[in-house]
Order: C-alpha cells, then structure tokens, then sequence
C-alpha cells in the first residue's frame, strides 16, 4: 500500500494567517427571476434563445452559442432525468460525512443545461444514471430565494 | 518566423511539504537551477518573467507584487498569468514570436501545504448562485464526471485503476516524484470510496514545489545549448465555467486545445507522430478523457489502452512516464510545467532509469481541476 504522508503545516514553524472575503453576490435579472419563481411560485424556469431554440436551465441572460440575448421564459416543471450522480463520503472540510450525500445533475426534457442539487428519498445503491425525479421544494414560509428552496430532489415512478 | 525552444528548466520538489522553505525560498531554488540549465544570468540576459499564480492559493492579494526579487526580476519586464504554469509557457511562447523578446523566463510553483483549508479554496471557485450554496465537497463534480464518462465510454472501474498503478509506478522512478507506490488494482479499488465511483488512491494528494522553465528564440537557443527542445505547437481552450451546460462525458477543452496546438505542429496524425505523452491526472480517469481529447486513440479506447499495457513506460505510446500528478502530486498551477519538465528531460535524453528510448516528439496537456472546463496543450519536439 501506498505510505501515508503527513501535509499537516500547524506541525512545522510558521506563522497564522486568515483571509475573510465577504461578498454580496448580485443575482442579476435572470437570476432573480428564476430564484423568484422557485420561492413564490415552486416553479422551475429556463430560457429560449430564439435563434437557435435552446431552453437554458437555469435562465441566463444570453445564449452561449448564438452570444442572443434571451428574453423568453418557459416552465420546464419540476420531473427531470439524473444525467449522472456522485455519493460524496467528504464533507466540505474533506471530512468523513456521518451520512454520505447524493449529488446529481438533473436534466428537464427539452432543455439546455438542468440544476445540479441532491438527491432524497432514496438510498445511495439504488440510484441509477437515467433515473426520473422530482424536485421536492421547502415549505413557502422557508423558502428564501436560493437554490437550497429546494430541498432535494426525489425519485418518481413514470 | 523564429521558432521557440525551452533551453532550461529547474525544479524543486515535489514533496507533501517543504518546511525548511518559504514560497520565495522555493522559487529561487528553482530559478537558480534553471539559470544554470540554461546558462543564463537573470539579471543581464532575461528579457520578461511571467509567474503563473492565483491569489487565493497563495493566501496573498495581488501575489504578483511578491514575485521579482526571487526570480532576479526586479526592475525587470515581469508579469503574472493567473492560470496553470502551461499557459504561462504558451505566453512566453507568443512574447518571443512577436520578435521583441530573446529570453523569457516563466515560473509555476506550489506551496499547497501552507493553505490549511483546501477544499473551502476550492470551493470558492463555484459559481456563487447556482452552484455555491449547495455546499459539500467540491470533488463531488469530479464524481460526477467520472460516472458520466464511464457510463458513455463503457471504461471499467478495474481500468480507471490501472492509471494509477502505473503512474505510482512510474513515479518510484522520478527523484521529483513523493507518491511513488508499488501498489495493485486491488489496493486502488479497495482503498476508500470517497466520491462514488472515484476512490482514494485514483485522487492525486497535493503537493509543493516550483519549477522554472527559460524560453529563447531560434537563434539564441542554438548558441546556448545542443539539446533545445522546440515548442512546435500551442493551444488552450475553455469549454464553459457551468457545470449544467458543459459536457460531462468528454473533455471538449482539451479536444479543441489540441485541435489547435496540432494545427500550429502541422501534426495531421497524433498517434504516428505523437512518441509519449504527459497528460492531467489529477484524477485516475481524467488521465483516459484526455487522452481520448489528444486523440492518442478513439473515444472509448484509452480504457483498453492502459489495460493492454500500451501506456506503459515500454508501451508503445507511453503515457506519464513521470508519474503524473497520482505520483508527483498536485502542485496547483505548477502541475502544467511538471509535464513540461519531464517532457524535456525525455528529449534532451536526460531523464535516468525512466528515460524512454528514441523519443523524438511529445505532447503536454494540463486541465485546471476542479471546477474548470479549461486546459491546455503543448507539442514538443528534439
């Protein structure tokens, strides 16, 4: 087996430092919108680029491809497609997770782009790539306008 | 126009730290031996520095204003390229063809020890809003990434292993390499799952070190050394910063990076022409993605490749024969100029026990980790 190395630098001479950025970060219109709709509404939206029809999920303001800006908004609903998962066993710190998390990039049929969120309801060895789910939204009084409105999504039968 | 040829490189490291040595220390170590490679005094002969550095590894804002005096720089034309050391290269590179530049010395280095909260770093690089707030281990993308490629390519998890049994077994081979192992598919695949299906042991560790590379026109080059090794050809690409568009399975980035530095080489057939290469691993599998965006074989192949022994260091396209990052570490915007310098160290013939016989032309590739879809490529010849 490989040798395990200590990289601890609180074990050698040096001196403590901390840096404490605090940002505001702009939503900016689409963003807005989209963050909007999910905490008043529990709607999931994207949005069309005339030139070339694509659906942005989330919304942008702009097409990628074409540089057009976007100005059409769709619902594309709440049921999605896992387009590929990860069960993380680290937390944020690279610590190891009591319960391990589900990561997954969602994909909305007809769309460009899809939410990457958590997955719920369901153990780790069950998920598949291809799996249908549903976004599972937090109650109206906790949503906040931010991505963890929605509380994960879970698994539908289709 | 002129060619461009690198005459010298210095490297120290790579280690899991370096306690004796500050990041300045570290980087006039590295200067200094590169100097001497290239038979240059920094100080009458460099025309530019560029130093490859993003501040918040570094702990510093704006770290570029810490940079000449180490490098002999002071007073001089010097500059930082905030990305991975290869695009540094390829700056220089483009200095010294605009005719204005004779020597252009560029600098990459790693002190990942002194930063205490990595993944936090990390972390920070998320886009803000869609990304940021879900929290968790950034390395839950590089998870994702590899479910998604083995599931399009059909690449097993015992040939994602593979990479880094070799490249840990290359790397016991390489003074410059700390994570050298004599290890078996069994051990990687049994070693902690950490982010399903990528393991511990396919993860490279961090690492610090520092290596300069110095740059000269045609002429210049000639007079200073008999083993130039010529930059044929360059190109960078990023894909998109969103995790939700991008593409998951391939890596695009390096499909077109190469597409360009390929076009520059006049190289029209990678696998004929292409002796060995020095790819990103940061990950077991990204070492087969990229290989894939070289097309060092088709897509879906470089599963077999590893498995068939074609990568191996007396295979018939050698890949990593340094190690790659799994054994010489992730050093953060050194990791590019590793595959540089081991590139190099192969043409000029100098590379000891893992030296590779009758290399003419190699290719470099770097990507910048997690969460980037940005990379880069080099083609090398003697």
């Amino acid at each position: 087996m490989s040798r395990e190395i200590s990289t601890c630098p609180l074990r050698l001479r040096h001196y403590p430092g901390h840096l404490e950025p605090e940002y505001a970060y702009t939503l900016g219109i689409a963003g807005e919108r989209f963050f909007r709709e999910i905490k008043e509404n529990a709607r999931i939206m994207g949005a069309k680029c005339k030139k070339c029809g694509k659906i942005y999920v989330p919304p942008k303001l702009y097409c990628e491809e074409c540089f057009e800006k976007l100005e059409e908004w769709v619902d594309v609903g709440t049921k999605g497609t896992v387009y590929t998962f990860t069960i993380s066993f680290l937390d944020e710190h690279g610590e190891k997770l009591e319960k391990p998390e589900i990561y997954a990039l969602i994909k909305f049929k007809g769309t460009y782009g899809g939410i990457v969120h958590r997955l719920g309801e369901v153990k780790p060895e069950n998920v598949r790539i291809g799996m249908k789910v549903q976004a599972v939204f937090k109650p109206l009084t906790e949503r906040k306008g931010t991505i963890n409105d929605i509380a994960y999504f879970k698994p539908i039968m289709e | 126009m002129k060619d461009v040829a690198v005459v010298g490189v210095g490297c120290v490291g790579f280690r899991p730290v370096t306690p004796e040595l500050s990041y300045k220390e570290l980087m006039f170590e590295a200067a200094m031996r590169a100097y001497e490679d290239a038979g240059v005094n920094p100080r009458k002969d460099i025309d530019a520095f560029i130093t490859c550095a993003e501040d918040y590894w570094e702990g510093f804002s704006i770290f570029d204003e810490f940079v000449p005096d180490q490098l002999g720089a002071v007073l001089k034309h010097l500059f930082t390229v905030s990305a991975d050391g290869l695009f540094g290269l390829i700056t220089a590179y483009m200095l010294i063809k605009t005719g204005h530049f004779d020597i252009v010395a560029v600098e990459a280095h790693s002190k990942a020890s002194d930063i205490l909260t990595y993944e936090g770093i990390v972390n920070f690089a998320f886009d803000p809003i869609f990304n940021r707030p879900l929290g968790g281990h950034p390395y839950y993308v590089a998870g994702m990434e590899m479910n998604r490629y083995l599931c399009e390519t059909g690449t097993t998890l015992e040939q994602c292993a593979m990479v880094a049994v070799k490249n840990k077994r290359n790397a016991l081979a390489n003074p410059h390499a700390c994570y050298g192992a004599n290890i078996t598919v069994k051990d990687v695949l049994c070693s902690e799952c950490q982010f399903y299906p990528l393991k511990k042991l396919e993860i490279s560790p961090l690492s610090d070190g520092c290596i300069v590379t110095v740059l000269a026109s045609e002429d210049v080059a000639t007079k200073l050394t008999d083993k130039p090794v010529w930059i044929r050809g360059v190109g960078w690409c990023t894909e998109t910063p969103c995790l939700e568009t991008r593409d998951w399975g391939r890596a695009v980035y390096t499909e077109l990076a190469a597409e360009m530095a390929y076009k520059t080489a006049g190289i029209k057939n990678p696998v004929k022409e292409i002796d060995f290469a020095e790819v990103c691993d940061m990950f077991a599998y990204k070492e087969l993605q990229h290989l894939e965006a070289l097309k060092l074989c088709r897509r879906g192949e470089a599963g077999n490749l590893v498995e068939e022994g074609v990568t191996q260091r007396d295979g018939e396209l050698p890949v990593n024969p340094s190690g790659g990052m799994l054994g010489m570490g992730y050093a953060l915007e050194a990791s590019g100029l590793q595959r540089v310098l081991e590139a190099v160290l192969q043409l000029r013939g100098e590379a000891g026990k893992r030296q590779l016989p009758e290399v003419e032309t190699g290719v470099v590739q770097t990507w910048r980790g997690i969460p980037t879809a940005t990379g880069a490529v080099v083609v090398l010849s003697k």
